[in-house]
């Protein structure tokens, strides 16, 4: 039919690639945090992320998708039913969302975002979620909180998007909406028993192999967010990788400098702060800003972590610091190095001579933390009074692993 | 087919509602019954 849109091949080859790159970075995650927490619990905090890859995958194809990415329904706050259970949704073009690809393509790419999203809350509540509180949360987060913010940045009709907001690959969908239910849910589900500042990493080992993972899934999280194999895929590649890097090694530094060791952990926590800074940024700055940007989110995360240890919240992972407050910085960052001399499909930002974009990104940031940290909280409670969030504390002592799962990581 | 995707969903919502209580629900035990689970520390 002339005129149709055609699937073009090398476009849908880095696009379904790019979709199993960001599926691995769930169980990359798994890997981050199951190194980080005691060896009690490493289980179950594995399997927080391991459960919600099969529980968001199928109420993403169910319901998610359409909710987020579907028809408006009128205010940009959310999309209609008109896709439930992906009716509509197949293998040609879709004129908006993927006019090079399948629209399933573009469908599978954005079900592995809103599948890594919840999974990043799960660190500030391990060691004392009861498992089945966190499947009710996590269905119910993906669905009324995830699916609405990503419409609102993400969808044609979305408010924020409208706006003008610049959101490359999900700094505020992502990085921001879970950092700050990461904080809400440490406040609500409370302090772990007998912790009185931070436990130790049970094996940096796994947490190292889990930050490769992830660097490398972000590679597919990012570049794919280009949603063709062009330019901009390249761009984001590197502004990604540059970012990593400045932040890794401005973590080891700082902690070099703080610590008086250059810390190996550093390292790995610096790479992803790095890389939930760029994530906004990454297909709209030019190289040499995502150095900027991977030095300053360093800093600024570096800070957050040790201003948590000195405060009464346990956010055990310390998600908040990273994502939130990465996620935060970045997107206020796009605001400042965006230029549509890098991308033209972009906007110009601060640097460029349009600082009004510097206020678009904060109104931005307001309104996905306001909107998630009240959602989270009334979602909270809700689960709580059908199913007491907390373990016992025997269960606590015990461990997570044995008291919620029982079975242990390690038979030593 | 739809629909009766939807309800497998809701058919596993409802399990994940009723299942029963993890371990760690489980009363302390009396004196005199088996050891408890090891702990992993």
């Amino acid at each position: 039919m002339p005129g149709a849109p055609a699937v073009d091949s090398g476009d849908t080859a880095w696009l379904l690639i790019s979709a199993a790159l960001v599926m691995l970075m769930t169980p990359g995650l798994a890997f981050f945090y199951g190194g980080l927490v005691r060896r009690k619990n490493v289980l179950s905090t594995i399997m927080h992320s391991l459960f919600i890859l099969g529980l968001v995958s199928v109420g993403w194809v169910l319901w998610g998708y359409t909710l987020a990415f579907g028809p408006d329904t009128g205010l940009g706050l959310v999309g209609g039913l008109d896709w439930l259970g992906l009716e509509g949704v197949g293998i040609e073009p879709h004129d908006t969302y993927a006019p090079t690809t399948p629209h399933l393509a573009f469908m599978a790419f954005q079900m592995m975002f809103a599948i890594i999203t919840p999974a990043l809350i799960t660190g500030a509540f391990a060691e004392r979620k009861r498992f089945k509180a966190f499947v009710l949360f996590a269905l119910a987060w993906s669905t009324f909180v995830y699916a609405p913010i990503a419409h609102w940045v993400w969808s044609p009709n979305g408010w924020l998007f409208g706006l003008g907001v610049l959101d490359f690959a999900g700094g505020t969908v992502v990085h921001l909406s879970s950092g700050v239910s990461a904080l809400v849910a440490a406040l609500i589900v409370g302090r772990r028993m007998g912790v009185v500042r931070e436990t130790q990493p049970h094996d940096v080992t796994m947490t190292v192999l889990g930050t490769a993972m992830l660097w490398f899934g972000w590679f597919g999280f990012n570049a794919g967010s280009a949603l063709g194999a062009n330019g901009v895929a390249a761009l984001a590649l590197v502004t990604t990788n540059t970012a990593a890097a400045t932040a890794a090694i401005t973590w080891v530094t700082l902690s070099w400098l703080h610590r008086g060791t250059p810390s190996v952990l550093g390292a790995a926590l610096g790479a992803v702060a790095g890389l939930v800074a760029i994530t906004p940024a990454a297909g709209y700055v030019a190289p040499a800003a995502s150095i900027l940007i991977g030095a300053g989110v360093a800093g600024v995360c570096y800070a957050a972590a040790q201003l948590r240890l000195r405060s009464r919240v346990d956010d055990t992972l310390d998600v908040f610091a990273i994502h939130g407050v990465g996620g935060a910085f970045g997107a206020v960052a796009t605001g400042v190095f965006a230029s549509t001399a890098v991308n033209p499909a972009g906007r110009d930002g601060l640097l460029a001579g349009a600082p009004a974009q510097v206020a678009l990104q904060l109104l931005a940031t307001g309104a996905v933390a306001l909107y998630a940290a009240a959602a989270t909280a009334v979602i909270l409670v809700v689960v709580n009074a059908l199913v007491r969030i907390r373990v016992p504390s025997s269960a606590e002592e015990a461990g997570l692993d044995l008291a919620q799962h029982g079975e242990a990581a390690y038979q030593l | 087919m739809v629909i009766a995707a939807l309800l497998v969903f809701a058919a596993l919502l409802a399990a994940w509602i009723v299942a029963p209580p993890e371990l760690g629900d489980v009363p302390e035990r009396a004196a005199g019954e088996p050891e408890p689970l090891a702990q992993v520390a």
